[in-house]
C-alpha cells in the first residue's frame, strides 16, 4: 500500500517523530499543491465507483464550513459520524492550515477561505469526473449519486428540480436514490425521473395505501446490475428511511419508507446468489452511523456509499466486513473507490476523498456554459444584494449557527413573536464576513417547497416536551432511532442541556424572553420546516408568508447585518463542541 | 385472486378482528374499574395469573423503529413452534405499553393454524415499548419487546 502524506503525517504523529520542519514549515498554499496532489491515485482493480452525495443542488461554487459543534451521545461522540474540529484532524491526521483542514473542519475557516478559494460546482467536478473516466476507461467507471440532489438553491426551487437533473445528465450520473427529492411530491419525483438519465433505484419505498395499486408493492426497482471492467456489481437503493416523519407526510402519501433491514438482506442474497454478481454495494442515504448499524443487521453487503449525514470522511470504515464511505455535501468532493472484484470476491481496494477544489480544477467550459444558462431566468432576482454582513454566516452545528438566528431575527422582527423555531437542516451556504447577502444566498439557507412560517400558540408545558422530543430525535444513544439532523434552532429562548441524560431528561433552565419558561403560559411560537404547527392552537393565518421573504425583507431593512456567534444553548455536560472518543473534552 | 385484492379484503377482515377482542377485554376488565385504567403490568399480571413471560428469542416482534404515522404502526409478530397437538401457540397479545387501553389485540391460534405468525396496524399515542406475549400450549408465556418512537418529527 502507497503511503500518502496524510498516511505519512498520521503515523509520523502516532510514533512522536516530531517531523524536523513539520511545525515551521508553511502548509502548500494554491499555487504549491497542484492538480497532481488533487488527482494523485493508487489505481487498483477492474473498475472504479465515483460518488457523490447531498450535493443539495449547489451546482455552482460555494463555501461551506464544516461544522465547529457536533455533539452526539457519549457512546459515539468521537467516532466517524461524530467528529469536527480538532476531533476530525486528529483522527484523521490533517496538517493544519492545509487545503485537507479547510475542506473538513471548521478551522480557521475564514482565513483559508480566502487562500484556497470556492469548493464545488459541476463544471469542476466534472472535470476531475472526466480525468478519472480517462485514466480508467469510461466503460470501467460508474458515478453513483446518494441523493439529497434536487433540493437546496433557488434554481432548484423555481425549477422544481428540473435545472439539477439537467446537472446530472451533464455529469453523467448512472444510479441515485432520494430524500429531499420526495419533497416535490411523488408526481412531480415520477415525471424528474423520466427526465433523468440515470436509474433511481429503493428497495425501501413501498405502497401502503390498500385502495392503490402498489399497496404492498415497491415503487422504484431495489436494485441494479450493472458491468463494469468485466464484474457484474449489483447496486441496491436505499433511500431516506425516515422521509415521512422528518418531511411532511402529504408529499409521499401512500408511500412507506423505512430502514427494511429484512427485505435489503432478501436482496443482498437474491444478488449473491441468483445473479451470482462480483460485488454487491449498497447506495445508501441512510445517514454515516445509520448505515454503520445497516452492516451489523446486514451480512455479505462489500461496500455502502453512504449520505444524508454530511460527514467528510477521508477514510473507509470496516464494520462487519462492509466498508462504508461518505463523500461530504454541498458538491465539495467526489469520493473515488476503486475496486478490485472478480469470480464473486472483492480482492481489494483504494479510496480516496477528493476535494473539488474550484482555484485548482480547472471548469469545463460546457458546465460553466449549462450552470450560466439554467441561472440566467432567475439572473435579476438571485443577484439582487439585500444587505452584508458583519460576521460569517454559516449553517451546521449542533444549536446554534449564525445563518440560522439571522433567519430567527428575521422572524421574530416580523411576527411578533415569544418564540422562533427554525429547522436543523443540514445543508445551506456560507457567506464570509463583510460579504454582499444575495437573494440567491437566502434560497441556498431556505429554499424549499414548504417555506411558510406559521405563527401559533403554544402552552409552556408543551413548548417544553416538543423541545425534549426533538433532542431524542438527534441525541439518542441508538443511531436507528436518530432521524440524522442537529437541533432545531430556537429565537427567544436559551436552554442548557445535558445530552447524556436520558430521554425527556436533557433539557433545563429553560427561559423564554429572558425569564423562566411558564409551564401554565401560553405563548405565541412561529415555526417553519417542519410540523410543529400541526402541534399548535389558533393559527394566525393572515401573518403566514415564505421564510425566504422574510428573511429578504428583514435583511433589506438592517442594510448590515451583525449576528454574534455566541450562541443561546449551554452545553452542560461536554467541555466543547468537537470531542474526542471516550471523553467529554476536546 | 390477485395479491393486492386480496390484501385488500384482509384489510377488512383486519378491522372486524380489532373489536372483538376489546369485548372480550371489557368481560375481564368487569373485576376492575374500567378498561381504560388497565395499564399493562396489570393485563400481563391477570393472563398469566402472575407468572410473568420470559423474553424470547423464538419470538420475533417487527415493528418500526420510527412510527411513520402513530395512528397506524404496522406490527408483525411471529412465533417459531412445530404447531403441532403437543407443541403450539394459544395466543398471540399485542400491547402498548403506554397506550390508556394497553392490550391492541389477542389472537387465538390452534394447530391448525400451522404457523404462528399474526401482523396488525396498532395505534400508538406517544414513544413506547410494544410487547408481544405469547401463550404457548404448555401454559408457559414467552414475549419480546421494541421501543417505537412517535414524533412530530420535522427533521431535527
Amino acid at each position: 500500500m502507497e503511503i500518502s502524506r496524510r498516511d505519512f503525517m498520521h503515523i509520523a504523529a502516532i510514533f512522536g517523530l516530531g517531523v524536523v520542519g513539520a511545525g515551521c514549515a508553511s502548509p502548500k498554499t494554491p499555487a504549491q499543491i497542484s492538480l497532481k496532489d488533487i488527482y494523485t491515485f493508487n489505481a487498483k482493480g477492474n473498475f472504479t465507483l465515483l460518488h457523490m452525495c447531498d450535493i443539495h443542488a449547489h451546482i455552482k461554487p460555494l463555501y461551506w464550513r464544516e461544522p465547529s459543534t457536533l455533539i452526539s451521545a457519549p457512546n459515539l461522540v468521537g467516532t466517524p459520524g461524530f467528529l469536527c474540529g480538532e476531533a476530525f484532524s486528529k483522527h484523521y491526521g490533517l496538517e493544519p492550515s492545509s487545503l485537507d483542514a479547510y475542506f473538513d473542519t471548521h478551522m480557521d475557516f475564514d482565513t483559508l477561505a480566502k487562500k484556497f478559494g470556492k469548493m464545488g460546482g459541476i463544471a469542476h467536478m466534472k472535470t476531475y469526473l472526466d480525468h478519472v473516466r480517462a485514466e480508467r476507461g469510461a466503460q470501467n467507471v460508474l458515478f453513483l449519486d446518494s441523493g439529497d440532489t434536487w433540493q437546496g438553491t433557488g434554481v432548484a426551487l423555481k425549477t422544481s428540480g428540473e435545472a439539477i437533473v439537467k446537472a446530472q445528465n451533464y455529469l453523467g450520473v448512472d444510479v441515485m436514490v432520494g430524500h429531499w427529492e420526495f419533497t416535490y411530491g411523488k408526481e412531480r419525483v415520477l415525471e424528474l425521473i423520466k427526465m433523468l438519465d440515470a436509474k433511481f433505484i429503493s428497495q425501501n419505498i413501498i405502497g401502503n395505501d390498500p385502495f392503490a395499486d402498489e399497496y404492498e408493492e415497491l415503487i422504484f426497482e431495489p436494485y441494479t446490475i450493472e458491468e463494469r471492467g468485466g464484474a457484474k456489481i449489483g447496486i441496491i437503493g436505499q433511500s431516506f428511511p425516515f422521509t415521512s416523519t422528518a418531511n411532511p407526510k402529504e408529499f409521499t402519501e401512500g408511500w412507506s419508507f423505512g430502514i427494511r433491514p429484512e427485505t435489503l438482506q432478501g436482496y443482498v442474497d437474491e444478488l449473491r446468489n441468483e445473479h451470482k454478481v462480483d460485488c454487491v454495494v449498497v447506495l445508501s442515504h441512510d445517514g454515516f452511523s445509520v448505515d454503520q448499524e445497516v452492516a451489523r443487521m446486514v451480512s455479505g453487503i462489500d461496500f455502502i456509499l453512504s449520505g444524508h449525514t454530511h460527514d467528510p470522511s477521508p477514510k473507509p470504515i470496516t464494520i462487519n466486513g462492509t466498508v462504508i464511505v461518505i463523500a461530504g455535501s454541498h458538491g465539495k468532493y467526489v469520493g473515488r473507490l476503486d475496486i478490485d472484484a472478480k469470480n464473486g470476491k472483492v480482492n481489494g481496494y483504494e479510496y480516496k476523498l477528493v476535494p473539488i477544489a474550484s482555484n485548482m480544477i480547472p471548469a469545463d467550459p460546457a458546465g460553466v456554459k449549462l450552470v450560466e444558462e439554467l441561472y440566467a431566468p432567475f439572473a435579476t432576482e438571485f443577484n439582487e444584494v439585500l444587505g452584508k454582513t458583519k460576521n460569517t454566516l454559516y449553517k451546521r452545528d449542533t444549536f446554534f449557527s449564525t445563518f440560522d438566528q439571522l433567519i430567527n431575527d428575521a422572524i421574530m422582527d416580523e411576527m411578533k413573536c415569544d418564540i422562533s423555531f427554525t429547522p436543523g437542516y443540514r445543508w445551506g451556504t456560507t457567506v464570509l464576513a463583510g460579504d454582499d447577502i444575495t437573494m440567491d444566498n437566502v434560497y441556498e439557507m431556505c429554499g424549499i417547497t414548504y417555506p411558510n412560517v406559521y405563527t401559533f400558540e403554544l402552552k409552556g408545558q408543551r413548548i417544553a416536551a416538543l423541545l425534549e422530543d426533538i433532542a431524542d430525535n438527534v441525541f439518542n444513544a441508538n443511531p436507528l432511532y436518530q432521524q440524522g439532523g442537529d437541533m432545531s434552532r430556537l429565537g427567544g429562548v436559551t436552554y442548557s442541556i445535558a445530552v447524556a441524560n436520558e430521554a425527556g431528561k436533557r433539557i433545563s433552565k429553560l427561559t423564554v424572553g429572558g425569564k423562566p419558561i411558564d409551564l401554565d403560559k401560553t405563548y405565541i411560537v412561529s415555526s417553519w420546516g417542519g410540523n410543529l404547527q400541526n402541534a399548535g392552537e389558533n393559527l394566525q393565518k393572515e401573518k403566514t408568508r415564505a421564510v425566504y421573504d422574510v428573511t429578504r425583507d428583514y435583511i433589506k431593512r438592517k442594510k448590515v447585518v451583525d449576528v454574534s456567534n455566541a450562541g443561546n444553548v449551554t452545553l452542560v455536560d461536554y467541555d466543547c463542541g468537537c470531542p474526542v472518543k471516550g471523553s467529554r473534552s476536546c | 385472486m390477485q395479491r393486492r385484492e386480496f390484501f385488500k379484503k384482509m384489510g377488512s377482515v383486519v378491522a372486524v378482528s380489532a373489536v372483538i377482542p376489546m369485548m372480550s377485554f371489557a368481560e375481564e376488565a368487569k373485576k376492575l374499574v374500567g378498561p381504560n385504567e388497565f395499564s399493562y403490568e396489570k393485563a400481563l399480571n391477570i393472563i398469566t395469573s402472575g407468572k410473568g413471560a420470559t423474553a424470547s428469542p423464538k419470538v420475533t416482534l417487527k415493528a418500526p423503529e420510527i412510527a411513520e404515522n402513530g395512528a397506524v404502526v404496522p406490527v408483525t409478530v411471529e412465533v417459531e413452534s412445530p404447531m403441532t397437538e403437543s407443541d403450539y401457540v394459544k395466543t398471540i397479545h399485542i400491547f402498548a405499553t403506554k397506550n390508556n387501553n394497553s392490550r391492541c389485540i389477542s389472537v387465538h391460534l390452534t394447530p391448525a393454524n400451522a404457523k404462528a405468525m399474526f401482523s396488525a396496524r396498532i395505534k400508538l399515542g406517544s414513544t413506547q415499548d410494544v410487547v408481544a406475549l405469547i401463550e404457548m400450549s404448555d401454559g408457559s408465556f414467552l414475549s419480546a419487546a421494541q421501543s417505537v418512537k412517535v414524533t412530530i418529527g420535522g427533521c431535527g
